[in-house]
């Protein structure tokens, strides 16, 4: 090998190296896609917000429920569908149910439609990706505190929030010991 | 060649009674399944245009120049005011392409003032449909009777079998000339929702939820079926769609709540 | 010469230890194309198994679980094992010849980039044979769908991370034979098509394949180490590996396709006996289909739900790659037009290819536009264009290459009749396989599946008719190689009169070590 193509090797495994880890780089490139564009409805970051003065608009919320898996709860909204005013804090609940027989520990996924609307979409209390305990039986209120952006476009028509839960108990195993 | 095609399948298949050669898109019922057909035949039309110039000018070249008739090759190899035609002709097809294109899809994306909601849930191997203002929830999968039929050797002849893999239990009941916004999540691994005559398809996406509009013009049944690979069952869960007019739909729903009431109260 | 003839034999170990120990560039590239033309055939026997199941509706042959993993297994087996180690060793075998080096620039590691191969493949297809089978979730591997399958998942993202490592080796090698080692006076703009497009292939592998590695890596610690890249429930998104994926899988379209264009711009010139039209704008060309395949990736996933401007963006940058792609087309017909041509096999391959790829093109363009992909997406119609760019695209070029440069390897020729036969039914079977995959996608039929409704019947029954016809033409391919190789039909340093190039400086077979004095070019 003389110098030059051992130049020209390094140089191409040192290439090779940053593309392996450029692809875990779109990792976080992604999230701040998602972010940016809404991409998926992707709401996963709480965020604090400044409180403004409500607008006098309002719009109407739709809120969804699902369980991935077919896990043995019941899941669902306490209501299904709120009008709120642009830029006032509201509460609502999601409700869950553990119909097994066993104790159970699941987390939950967020998602809003349009895609394009999700940045407006401001959570200031989410229960998403919170692990939660739950008995057998047992039945716990999730609760959600939003405000609606005031930055909303004015032709922002109804915007949809969904919640998938997860029974993820065999991946947190050992904490499923603890809760017995 | 076509006969010889039609030699060869009339002795190999017998069993094929009623010939199919449906060999283009449906135009379907929907604004957007008609705007999207219509893109379809324009750029097809466009690329056939396309073609027949290059293979033309192609078949021009392999007839006359060729050196058993004595051609002598020419020596040119390069001309940059062609060249520079032949790249900025293409751009502006292209940009004649993108112009009706960025419309269409522009309305396809808009799901703003729908009526009703229809929330979609793929599952191995079947549809879970709810109805999101009226509070109607059941399941859709493939029929008996198909689903007999296609079990490996089931010595069924599933040309008998009525709408074999395309007919399920419980249809989706939809109004007819209403904006439908589907709203579309899987439980467990991808699904895509598609009934080619009212449109594209959406994937399903566990913990996501995803969204799509339909607005169907004409009553009637309409058959589709996953189009994302979701396992061994993935062929086997269909869709259809029975559209309605819109007073017969409230009936439809008004006797479902009775139903579900009754179930209740038993 | 026949003394290094000599001098090499003296050092050569014989008998099946030459092979394995082979540094030789024309060794390793008879390597790559036997290995390969043995993986066209396994992958083809598994298209056979599926085209015989969808003969007629109904399942006759086989389950659906094991109709997936051949689907899945032909995929990687065609584009991992047939496809790229035949580019490959058709590189090891002509970039030295063509620009007048010796061998390649790290013969060592050539020797190790092929030897990977074998294992990898008898890894990744001895899964087939594992309890719960093999692979069965595409060749895409989307999760969630890929993470439930059985044990074999890992034994196959080993062996596609071996393969990997097998092409970035390659890779690697070829870019330092190219930049290091051409002959005085061979400058960049003077180089084969050939070898440029294979420069510019190189590039796209190494900045590809790590990504692949680095998506089947994550796959393989959100299955089995607890991270969640892609489960929903931690935080992830499926749809995330779909992106990672396809940022790999479009250049890797190219990484199929740019050699096949390097080799058809070889042979035209040769067979019309006229110099390659608009050399220049075919390299720019290249150059710009290779940048533009990093900006286009969603548009295998329009169906996803990305947000407007997405779709819009993706949308027009896929449009813009018909541009050069035009150009290179143009460009080809331009050089056959007021040629002098005659038409052996090596010239009908490439100019079935031409308008068998144009076809291909052309359906890719109709597959741009977002609003119709909402209905091809997933549709025997993306079968049918991608096959139309990859069997009579990327495998009618290799076999054109064949043809073409194997009387100069072995020094002998093959039976033109033959060859003509041998295109003639490939050419025709090819369309009768794959022209009516349009008509089933475009009237509903969904990709991927064991089973299908009636109405889909009749064009499914004249798809598998051709695809069998296709599998026979290719043992004729078998026996025309072998023929030639047995018959002693010996050939000059030129074996076509209209060829350029320094390989055809060289004798037929060309020595053992060839180019020791490096040839001067004006
Ligand atoms: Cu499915």
């Amino acid at each position: 090998m003389n110098t030059k193509t051992k130049k020209t090797y390094y140089i191409l495994v040192a290439f090779t190296i940053f593309m392996f880890s450029f692809s875990y780089m779109l990792v976080p490139l992604y999230d701040l896609f998602c972010d940016i564009t809404g991409l998926n409805g992707k709401t996963n970051k709480v965020k604090a917000i400044v409180i403004e003065e409500p607008s006098e608009r309002f719009i109407k919320i739709k809120f969804v429920s699902n369980v991935a898996q077919s896990a043995p709860v019941k899941f669902y909204p306490i209501e299904k569908e709120m009008t709120v005013q642009i830029g006032k804090i509201y509460n609502t609940k999601y409700l869950i149910t553990n119909t097994s027989k066993t104790n159970m520990i699941t987390t939950a996924s967020p998602s809003v439609v349009p895609g394009e609307m999700s940045q407006y979409f401001r959570k200031i209390e989410c229960f998403c990706f919170n692990h939660q305990e739950i008995k057998s039986n047992e039945t716990k209120e999730l609760g959600v505190q939003f405000m609606i952006d005031t930055e909303i476009p004015n032709d922002a028509d109804s915007l949809i929030l969904s919640y998938t839960m997860f029974d993820i108990t065999e991946k947190n195993i050992n904490k499923k010991v603890s809760l017995k | 060649m076509k006969i010889i095609i039609f030699v060869l399948l009339s002795t190999l298949m017998p069993a094929v009674v009623v010939a199919d050669w449906e060999t283009n898109m449906p135009r379907g019922v929907t604004p957007t399944s008609i705007a999207a057909y219509d893109l379809h035949m324009l750029i097809f039309y466009i690329t056939v245009v396309i073609g027949i110039l290059v293979f033309g000018v192609m078949l021009y070249s392999i007839i006359h120049h060729r050196k058993s008739k004595g051609y002598q090759a020419a020596t040119f190899h390069e001309s940059t005011k062609v060249e520079i035609i032949w790249t900025v002709i293409p751009f502006l097809i292209l940009i004649g392409m993108a112009i009706p294109a960025t419309k269409t899809l522009i309305m396809m994306e808009d799901t703003r003032n729908s009526e009703i909601t229809l929330k979609v849930t793929g599952y191995q191997w079947m549809w879970k449909y709810e109805y999101l203002e009226d509070d109607i929830a059941f399941f859709s999968k493939i029929d008996k009777d198909s689903n007999k039929a296609r079990r490996l050797n089931s010595s069924i002849d599933v040309n008998k079998v009525e709408h074999y893999l395309r007919n399920v239990d419980n249809p989706v009941v939809l109004p007819t000339n209403t904006k439908i916004r589907i709203l579309l999540t899987a439980s467990d691994v991808l699904h895509a929702w598609w009934v080619p005559e009212l449109g594209g398809k959406k994937d399903a996406i566990p913990g996501y939820i995803n969204e799509m509009w339909i607005d169907i013009k004409e009553p009637g049944i309409y058959r589709g079926q996953c189009a994302e690979l979701c396992g061994k069952d993935h062929a086997f869960m269909p869709i259809v769609v029975k559209a309605v007019p819109k007073s017969e739909y409230h009936k439809w729903v008004s006797i479902q709540k009775d139903n579900r009431i009754a179930t209740k109260e038993n | 010469m026949s003394a290094n003839l000599e001098h090499a034999e003296h050092h050569q170990p014989s008998g099946i230890m030459r092979w394995i120990t082979t540094t030789n560039h024309k060794d390793i590239g008879t390597l790559y194309l036997f290995f390969s033309l043995l993986m066209f055939f396994i992958g083809g026997l598994m298209a056979l198994v599926i085209r015989a199941e969808l003969f007629e509706p109904g399942l006759q042959l086989v389950v659906p679980g094991f109709f997936n993993q051949m689907t899945t297994m032909h995929a990687l087996i065609m584009i991992f094992g047939a496809v790229m180690p035949a580019f490959v060793g058709l590189a090891n075998w002509q970039v030295p010849l063509m620009i007048g080096a010796p061998d390649m620039a790290l013969p060592r590691l050539n020797n190790w980039s092929f030897w990977i191969l074998p294992f990898a493949f008898t890894m990744m297809i001895s899964t087939l044979f594992f309890e719960g089978g093999g692979p069965a979730a595409g060749w895409t591997l989307y999760p969630p769908l890929s993470l439930q399958g059985g044990n074999s998942m890992p034994f196959v993202i080993f062996s596609i991370h071996l393969l990997g490592l097998s092409s970035i080796l390659g890779a690697i090698n070829i870019i330092a034979t190219i930049l290091n080692m051409r002959a005085p006076g061979m400058t960049l703009m003077k180089m084969p098509m050939f070898v440029w497009t294979w420069l510019i292939t190189a590039f796209l592998l190494i900045a590809a394949m790590p990504v692949l590695a680095g998506a089947i890596t994550m796959l393989l610690t959100d299955r089995f180490f607890g991270t969640s890249f892609f489960t929903a429930s931690g935080g992830g998104d499926p749809v995330l590996f779909q992106h990672i994926f396809w940022f790999f899988g479009h250049p890797e379209v190219y990484i199929l396709i740019l050699p096949a264009f390097g080799i058809i711009s070889t042979i035209l010139p040769t067979f019309s006996r006229k110099p390659l039209f608009g050399y220049d704008s075919m390299v720019y060309a290249t150059a710009s289909i290779a940048l533009l395949s990093f900006i286009v990736w969603a548009h295998h996933m329009f169906t996803v739900g990305m947000p407007l401007a997405g779709e819009l963006f993706f949308m027009f940058a896929t449009m813009l790659i018909a541009v050069p792609t035009g150009v290179k087309v143009f460009n080809w017909v331009a050089t056959m037009w007021r040629g002098s041509m005659t038409f052996e096999t090596p010239m009908l391959f490439s100019i079935a290819f031409i308008v068998l790829f144009t076809i291909g093109g052309l359906s890719g363009l109709m597959l741009a536009i977002v609003p119709a992909d909402f209905q091809y997406h997933d549709t025997y119609f993306v079968v049918a264009h991608f096959h139309y760019v990859l069997v009579p695209g990327a495998i009618f070029a290799i076999i054109a290459a064949v043809y073409y440069w194997l009387p100069k390897w072995t020094g002998k020729m093959y039976d033109e009749f033959l060859g003509k036969i041998h295109f003639w039914l490939t050419t025709i079977f090819v369309n009768v396989t794959f022209f009516p995959m349009h008509f089933v996608g475009l009237a509903g039929m969904p990709r991927r599946i064991p089973d299908y409704a009636v109405q889909f019947t009749d064009f499914n029954a004249i798809a598998s008719v051709g695809a069998f016809g296709f599998g026979f033409a290719q043992v004729l391919f078998l026996y025309i190689l072998y023929k030639a190789l047995k018959d002693d039909v010996t050939v000059g340093e030129k074996a076509w009169d209209g060829a350029q190039g320094l390989e055809w400086t060289l004798s037929s077979p060309p020595p053992y070590h060839s180019f020791e004095t490096p040839p001067k070019v004006e």
